[in-house]
């Protein structure tokens, strides 16, 4: 009986704390980083994958940007957060493209497109699933050389799902603004609804074809109603 | 010299019992030991790689080699610990098996001796009462 009694309690303590736990991130939406102080990227976590990209936060009297530097080198910077994207699905961020990756270098070889796999700017949202391999993953990039809606698989797992969302030099330097909604997004590319989100992050990549990228991000808002 | 049992299975359903007690006695830690490792190393790994490409270049052909490598090694351990329940369960119900036969070879008139067991066998105390048993009996008449 007081086995039974300690049992009951014990789960409904459990379901408290994940109730609270949802709430709290709840009540924190939407996330908001306008990088306008010099220790912005102090609560984002660095994740090296190939060498390190060059992450700074610039600030000029109170504006302020987060700039992205890579020389043959893959690393982003990550940012932990977990909520259910159906009731607040959007996300926005502005970015501004200084330089391409040269994928010349590869384009002529019998490379596969693996090695071609750099881009100015990438905006991760990071679905994990119970097990790492059922981590799903949708990738907003800007891509010099792809067409603008084209989505397709990472080459390095299905799971990955590259969206094109700017394409071509024609706005470089310039601040473009991106929305998007990806409770859809995710449907559908993947063909049924997201589960909960694991965190946001970015990154500026040149491992593969060993150029020089730079880009910058700025006001990057995430989890909200339209 | 002392004869070994060329039988494996002597009294089947209680050796089945014993047999089937012990193999899954050893196979659930095994494998709960198994799954958990597997679970807790790669995805304390995966988060701490977050970055899904970094994840799907260094954890994903490795969490898929060592799939493969379980999935060839786990008939071979199965194998192994079944043999070794085999041998564990023959070890108690073989004397078990011996003893009862013996027994009821004495109750019977058949043989007055005493009885006697391997050297690895268990149960070797219990054989040795029964024995003084068996004398103080013998001395009663």
């Amino acid at each position: 009986m007081l086995r039974k009694v300690n049992n009951r309690l014990l789960l409904i303590l459990l379901f408290g704390v994940i109730l609270f736990s949802s709430v709290v991130f709840a009540l924190q939406l939407p996330k908001w980083f306008p990088f306008q102080t010099k220790d912005a990227l102090k609560e984002w976590e660095e994740k090296v994958f190939k060498g390190r990209v060059l992450y700074s936060v610039e600030v000029k009297n109170t504006e302020g940007y987060l700039s992205a530097y890579s020389d043959s080198t893959a690393s982003g910077i990550f940012y932990r957060l977990t909520f259910s994207p159906a009731a607040k699905p959007m996300v926005s961020w502005k970015w501004k493209v200084i330089k391409f990756p040269d994928k010349k270098t590869v384009e002529d070889s019998s490379n596969g497109w693996i090695e071609k796999d750099d881009y100015a700017a990438r905006f991760y949202v990071i679905f994990p699933g119970f097990l790492f391999s059922q981590m799903k993953c949708l990738e907003y990039v800007w891509a010099r050389d792809l067409r603008e809606g084209t989505v397709m698989s990472s080459p390095y797992f299905d799971a990955i799902k590259i969206i094109v969302v700017e394409s071509g030099k024609k706005k470089k330097g310039k601040w473009v603004f991106e929305e998007r909604n990806i409770y859809q997004d995710y449907k559908k590319v993947f063909g049924r609804p997201p589960g909960r989100i694991g965190g946001i992050a970015i990154m500026t990549d040149t491992d593969n074809t060993l150029s020089v990228a730079e880009a910058h991000y700025d006001e990057i808002r995430v989890g909200y109603k339209k | 010299m002392e004869e070994r049992r060329r039988r494996k299975f002597v009294d089947i359903p209680f050796q089945r019992k014993l047999l089937i007690f012990i193999f899954v006695s050893a196979m659930i830690p095994a494998v709960i030991v198994a799954i958990c490792l597997y679970y807790l190393i790669f995805n304390l790994l995966a988060q701490q790689m977050v970055i899904p490409e970094a994840i799907a270049y260094n954890l994903i052909p490795v969490a898929r080699k060592v799939t493969v490598i379980i999935f060839i090694s786990l008939p071979v351990t199965l194998l192994i610990i079944w043999i070794i329940a085999v041998e564990m369960s023959h070890k108690i119900a073989g004397p078990l098996f011996r003893l009862e036969r013996e027994l009821d070879r004495r109750i019977s008139g058949e043989d007055s001796s005493y009885i006697t067991v391997r050297k690895k066998d268990e149960l070797k105390s219990l054989v040795e009462k029964i024995n003084q048993l068996l004398d103080k009996i013998k001395k009663g008449r």
